[in-house]
Order: structure tokens, then C-alpha cells, then sequence
């Protein structure tokens, strides 16, 4: 390998990285845009999400990496597990805006976002508790697909990785912009009461709100999940910090805004691993962080630019 | 005086009331008849991720006590056992803070003479200055950490100065340079990249590891750290691709050494990948899988006496009573429980009252023939025999995926010293 190729492929795995954690982000900025919380119950969601895959996926018959699937059968087993895991990690978060969160809608100060603390500690334990400790074996049927052996070498699970996470956003995206729950979610974000004084229902915004930011966080568990076939009860808190510094970093509230600060943080740790320490990632990423809000506070693509326009 | 006289009879009360209530509670009820007995302590993190060895250890223990009072006790004495879980709930696995409330109990407990345990090296940490104030010897059968018997440390883990962590495995000290010198002897080494999982275990064994590496001329491309909350190092392991190295040792247990594992065989699946005993668990086999597992070298700090001939009558009787096949550290626990039972004897022969002292001190000075041969201990409490042994795991469909004993291969000894 040479050098060229050395970061070549550390940009590979850095977006493939940052896809994760732009997924991730997008549930914080989402919810931000709409009721300025800062959800921390999010990371852990993400974490449920996977082990909600991972169940399904072998309710569907399939065990570690024994069961290789291709074509059609590939396809079906990803979008049943895709679908499956997201509808019930939207549940999830519905469930969570429902009893701990709505009751608080209103008061002032940081109590909301103490809840989420308390509410993510809550599912943390409650799989530690029941699942373990264990790290598991998390089932892919994907065949190892690998293109260019000596050099640069891509994988199936990469493109994947990009896949899903292009396709959900762009989907969010279009909804956000053309439907009539989407622009009912802009006006909230705008202005909550002049939203509701023209007929938004605002409880209902903020409901799906939930459901689609938690659902994405499912998906992010599963592809986290099928890319590194691993996953345990202690996932939520790394990639949950990343992805929050993504979502700050690209303008907290700015849906375009956290999927680039996603892959820009994933391209942080990848790049700024392989030409200083790993062991000095999380010094590069929040130093950067802090550099950004320092010269631009309202992040790099400016608080709030679409769902505030 | 009368006052404080008082309060030392008060505490002595408390101190045999809760001892009892824990014996009621946890072991079987002393056999009726036996008139004198002294209770030996186990202290293991029965429960969470570490819980399976944990429990193979503490069958190794109890098998040796059981034994040794079906041929009517020691010298005149009944051994009893006082079994404490070092794990908790919130830490799902070992924690030094109740490793330190047991070491507690064990020397608050006059009847208590002698500990067996403690399987990991941060509770051993946490316990060994309780154990050194009140001068109550433990024999761990699987801590490997050499900073806890080692003189520089005697300040922090053994301020009252006399040895009390006594070993039946020997450290990281050996562990990590021995497997050096086989690779470079063996496995035709010479270069390496090495990774640490920043916890002590994995950084002390590491360092080790690289020190020797590049005394015995095995070229160093870099020691990086793994951040075990981490769940990403494909950035880790894609640097380390593009150096060459021919293999990667990995100095860790393993939060951060199955996705190492893993990961590494996505990206480099022909680099041999090494450890030591932190890489040595069913976690490798269960949650890594085959093929990525296969392959790995790992080593334990003891001989490996399983399939040793001699010790087959032993195996089949601990796996018709158990139910499970030994391990190793069953072995080196099943010792341990032999030492301390021969120093009780040697004790009471010798007329002494048999208390915390008088065992410690014959346990300073046992020589003592078990399953892995002699063991006697050097004044730190290290055993003097430091075998290191080498593990590979290649899968045997025979046998179930997470099945530690089949699953890995004993392939020989790491030797001390290189062939030069």
C-alpha cells in the first residue's frame, strides 16, 4: 500500500463511519429543531435499535456468519430487518416523548433534558440487567464481497453502509420539504404558537418528530450492527457523543447540517488517526469541535437553516 | 480502657455474628461432630461477563476443600469456605470496591485463615492492602498482574511490608516477553505491531511484551491504543496494514479485544494476531465467530496441565462432578487450595495457633507438590516455576462454538529465554 492509498482508504472508512453517526445525528437536530431539546435518551435508543435487529435477524434464521444469503433472499432479509427494527425503535421513541416527556412540555429550564438523561440510563441498564454484559455476535448474511485485494480494498458492507444511509436521509429530506406533516414540522420549528394557532397540532408534530428520529436511530443500529458484526450494551455512549458533536457541528437543529457534520466527523477520526496517534482521536474531534463553535457558534452550515428558514 | 475494652468485645461480636450469618447463608452447614474448624475464604466474580472462569475456579477450590475433609479434615480441623462474589450489577463484571468490602470480611473474620481468589488483577489491587493490614495471606490462581507483588509497589499493595498475594500462575512480567520469544523463535516474527487496551492489565502486559520484542531484535512499527468504548478500529488496523507487520500483538481482555479481533480480520485477515491470557475466554469463540476467531495465539500463565496424562484421572473426576471441563486456572485454583491445606497442617503440627500470621508465614515457606508440580513462592509471594503457555484457536466442529477447551489448541511453552 502506498501512502495515496493509505488515505484512500481511511476516507473509505471514515464515511462509512460518519454515515453512522450522520444517521444518529439526524434524531438530535430533529428534535432540537422542533422543542430545542437535547434528547440524550437518543444514544441509547440507537443502542435497543441494534439489539432489535439483532433479534430480528435471527428470528429470521440467521446465526453469526454461518448463513450467507445473496440476490433476492439478501435483499428481502435486510428490508424486513431494516423496517422491522426501525418501526419498533420509533415505538420506542414515542414511547419515551410519550410518558416522560410530554408531561414536562413547558417547564422551564433543563428539567426535559435531565429526564432524557435519566430515561437513556434507564434503557442502559434495564439491557444490561436482562441481556448482560456480553459482547454478541451480531448476524450478516451479507457475502464478503471485496474489490481490490493489494491496494485499496472495498467492501460490500461499505457500500451498504452508504446505501442505507443515503436513501434514509434523502427520504427524510424529501419528506421534511414536500409533505404536509413535514411543512407542519417547519412551521412548528419556526414558531410553536403561531403553528398551532393555524391548525398544526403540535403534540402530533413532535410525535413524529420522535417516531422518525428514533426510527433512524434503529437503522443506524442495525447497519452499525451488519458493519462491524458486533454489538453490546455499552454502544450508545461513544457513537451517541459522536454523533451529537456531529449534529453541533454542522448546526444543531439543521438537518442538511448533521448529515455533512456526521461524515465530517467520521473523516476526522479516520484521517486524524492514521497521521497522529489513535489513541489522540477524541482530542482531535472535540478540539475541532471547540475551534468551529469558537469562530462560528452556530456551527458550520448555521443553527437552524432549514427547518428555521 | 474498660470503654475500649467494651468496643473491642462489641466489634469482635459483630464481626462473628455477620461471619455467621454468611456462613448460614452461602455454604452448606458444617458437617455435625467436627469439633475445631477454620474456614478458608473464596472470593471470585461469580456473576456477569467474567462469571464463567470464575466459576471453573471456584470448582478447582472447592473440589481440593471437599476432598481434604472427606479424609476427615486437616490436622483435626474441618475446613469450612466463606464464598464471596466479587462482581456487581453495575459494573457487569469484577469490581475492585466490593473486591475491597470482601477482602474485608475475610480479615475481620478470625476464623478465616487463608483466601483463595481473586480471578482478576484490578480486584486483586483493591484487596491486597486489606489483606496486608490484616496479615491474612490470598493464593490467586489466575491475577497476573505483576505490579501487586512487585517490591517497587510494596508501599501501595503490602504496606505492612511481609508478602500476602501469593500466585499459582506466574505474571505479565513473564507472560508478555515469553510469548515474544516464541513468536520470534516459532512463528518466524520479525516485525510487530503492538496494541494496548488502556486499562493496567493490558498496558502493563503490553509493555512488557515490547520491551522484550526489541531486546531480542524483533522490529517495533508502533504500540497505538485501542479505546475499549470504542466500537470503530478499522482506522487502528487499516494504519496498521499499510506497515506490514508480520503480526500484531494485543495486550488486553476482552471489551476492546473482540472487535480487535474481529475488525482485524476484515482488514488484514493473514497477519498473525497474539495475545496473552486477556484474549484467552469464551467471548473470543461466542461473539467474534468463526472464521474471524480462527487462529489466534493466546497464552495462560501456567503450565497447561489439562491434557496432561498424568492429570486425567483429576479432569475426569472434576467434570463428572462438575459437569464442566476444567480449565487451567481450575488446575492452578485446585493448587492454591492444596497449598494452603498443607500449610494448615504444617501449622498445626508445628503447635502454633492456627490463625492469619502463622498460615501466611507457611505459605511463605511451602513447598508443596500439586497437579502442575512444585510450587513454593519467592519472598514477593510469585511462584518460582514461570511457564507460560500457547494457545491457538482452530476450530473443532465436534464441539460446541464457545467451548474454550476444545476451541483452543495447545500448541506448547513460550520459553524464558530465546534461542539465540
Amino acid at each position: 500500500m502506498t501512502f495515496g492509498d493509505v488515505l484512500i482508504q481511511q476516507v473509505i472508512n471514515g464515511v462509512s463511519l460518519g454515515a453512522i453517526y450522520s444517521l444518529l445525528a439526524l434524531g438530535f437536530t430533529m428534535v432540537y429543531g422542533i422543542i430545542e431539546l437535547i434528547n440524550f435518551a437518543h444514544f441509547n435508543v440507537f443502542m435497543v435499535g441494534s439489539f432489535l435487529a439483532m433479534y430480528i435477524l435471527e428470528a429470521l434464521g440467521l446465526n453469526g456468519q454461518n448463513v450467507i444469503l445473496t440476490g433476492f433472499p439478501l435483499v428481502g432479509v435486510l428490508a424486513v430487518a431494516l423496517v422491522g427494527t426501525m418501526l419498533l425503535s420509533g415505538a420506542l421513541g414515542v414511547l419515551i416523548e410519550r410518558t416522560a416527556l410530554r408531561p414536562l412540555r413547558g417547564v422551564p429550564g433543563t428539567a426535559a433534558m435531565i429526564t432524557t438523561i435519566g430515561v437513556s440510563y434507564i434503557l442502559f441498564n434495564l439491557v444490561l440487567l436482562t441481556i448482560g454484559a456480553d459482547a454478541f455476535n451480531f448476524p450478516n448474511p451479507m457475502p464478503k464481497v471485496r474489490w481490490g485485494e493489494a491496494g485499496v480494498v472495498l467492501q460490500l458492507r461499505e457500500v451498504l453502509v452508504w446505501i442505507v444511509a443515503f436513501l434514509l436521509m434523502a427520504g427524510l429530506n424529501y419528506f421534511v420539504r414536500h409533505t404536509k406533516m413535514g411543512k407542519a414540522m417547519q412551521a412548528t420549528a419556526q414558531d410553536q404558537e403561531a403553528a398551532r394557532m393555524m391548525g398544526v397540532e403540535v403534540d402530533r408534530v413532535v410525535m413524529i418528530t420522535f417516531f422518525l428520529g428514533s426510527a433512524l436511530a434503529g437503522a443506524a443500529g442495525l447497519v452499525f450492527g451488519l458493519y462491524y458484526n458486533y454489538t453490546n450494551f455499552a454502544i450508545g455512549y461513544t457513537a451517541g457523543l459522536r454523533a451529537f458533536t456531529a449534529a453541533v457541528l454542522g448546526g444543531i437543529g439543521n438537518i442538511p447540517g448533521a448529515m455533512i457534520g456526521g461524515v465530517i466527523i467520521g473523516l476526522i477520526e479516520s484521517l486524524g488517526g492514521q497521521l497522529l496517534e489513535v489513541r489522540w482521536t477524541d482530542v482531535i474531534i472535540f478540539s475541532v469541535l471547540v475551534l468551529v463553535l469558537v469562530f462560528r457558534p452556530s456551527g458550520l452550515f448555521g443553527r437552524a437553516a432549514v427547518t428555521k428558514s | 480502657m474498660t470503654s475500649i475494652r467494651r468496643r473491642l468485645l462489641l466489634a469482635t461480636a459483630l464481626g462473628a455474628g455477620v461471619s455467621l450469618a454468611i456462613a448460614g447463608l452461602g455454604g452448606p452447614t458444617p458437617a455435625q461432630g467436627a469439633e475445631k474448624s477454620v474456614t478458608i475464604g473464596i472470593d471470585l466474580p461469580l456473576t456477569g461477563a467474567d462469571a464463567e472462569g470464575a466459576t471453573r475456579i471456584k470448582y478447582g477450590a472447592e473440589m481440593a476443600i471437599d476432598e481434604a475433609n472427606a479424609k476427615g479434615g486437616v490436622a483435626g480441623y474441618k475446613l469450612d469456605m466463606m464464598t464471596l462474589n466479587d462482581a456487581t450489577a453495575s459494573a457487569g463484571q469484577y469490581d475492585p470496591a466490593q473486591a475491597a468490602t470482601n477482602a474485608k470480611k475475610f480479615v475481620s473474620d478470625p476464623n478465616v485463615v487463608a483466601a483463595i481468589g481473586p480471578e482478576m488483577s484490578g480486584a486483586g489491587k483493591a484487596m491486597a492492602p486489606i489483606l496486608s493490614a490484616g496479615d491474612l495471606a490470598i493464593i490467586t490462581p489466575s491475577s497476573t498482574n505483576p505490579d501487586i507483588t512487585d517490591p517497587k509497589f510494596a508501599g501501595q499493595f503490602r504496606p505492612a511490608g511481609k508478602a500476602i498475594y501469593f500466585r499459582t500462575v506466574t505474571t505479565d512480567a513473564y507472560q508478555g516477553p515469553n510469548m515474544a520469544n516464541y513468536m520470534r523463535d516459532t512463528l518466524k516474527m520479525k516485525s510487530v505491531y503492538i496494541l494496548d487496551d488502556s486499562g493496567a492489565y493490558g498496558v502493563g502486559i503490553a509493555n512488557a511484551y515490547e520491551g522484550q520484542a526489541k531486546k531480542i531484535g524483533v522490529k517495533v512499527l508502533g504500540h497505538d491504543q485501542l479505546n475499549p468504548k470504542e466500537a470503530d478500529y478499522t482506522t487502528a488496523l487499516t494504519k496498521i496494514k499499510a506497515l506490514n507487520p508480520d503480526a500484531v500483538y494485543y495486550g488486553g481482555v476482552a471489551g476492546a479485544g473482540v472487535k480487535f479481533v474481529k475488525q482485524s480480520y476484515d482488514v488484514m485477515p493473514k497477519t498473525i494476531k497474539a495475545g496473552g491470557d486477556g484474549v484467552f475466554g469464551p467471548e473470543y469463540l461466542s461473539a467474534v465467530g468463526f472464521p474471524a476467531a480462527e487462529g489466534l495465539y493466546a497464552t495462560n500463565a501456567s503450565p497447561h496441565v489439562t491434557e496432561d496424562p498424568a492429570a486425567q484421572e483429576w479432569v475426569k473426576r472434576y467434570s463428572e462432578r462438575y459437569k464442566v471441563q476444567p480449565d487451567d486456572y481450575a488446575i492452578t485454583a485446585y493448587d492454591a487450595a492444596l497449598v494452603i491445606i498443607d500449610s494448615i497442617k504444617r501449622v498445626a503440627a508445628s503447635g502454633k495457633p492456627v490463625n492469619h500470621s502463622n498460615v501466611r508465614d507457611a505459605i511463605q515457606s511451602a513447598k508443596v507438590k500439586t497437579l502442575q508440580g512444585e510450587v513454593s513462592f519467592d519472598e514477593n509471594g510469585d511462584i518460582n516455576s514461570r511457564v507460560v503457555s500457547v494457545f491457538q484457536i482452530k476450530h473443532n466442529p465436534k464441539y460446541p462454538v464457545d467451548d474454550i477447551i476444545h476451541q483452543y489448541k495447545y500448541i506448547g511453552v513460550a520459553p524464558q529465554s530465546p534461542a539465540s
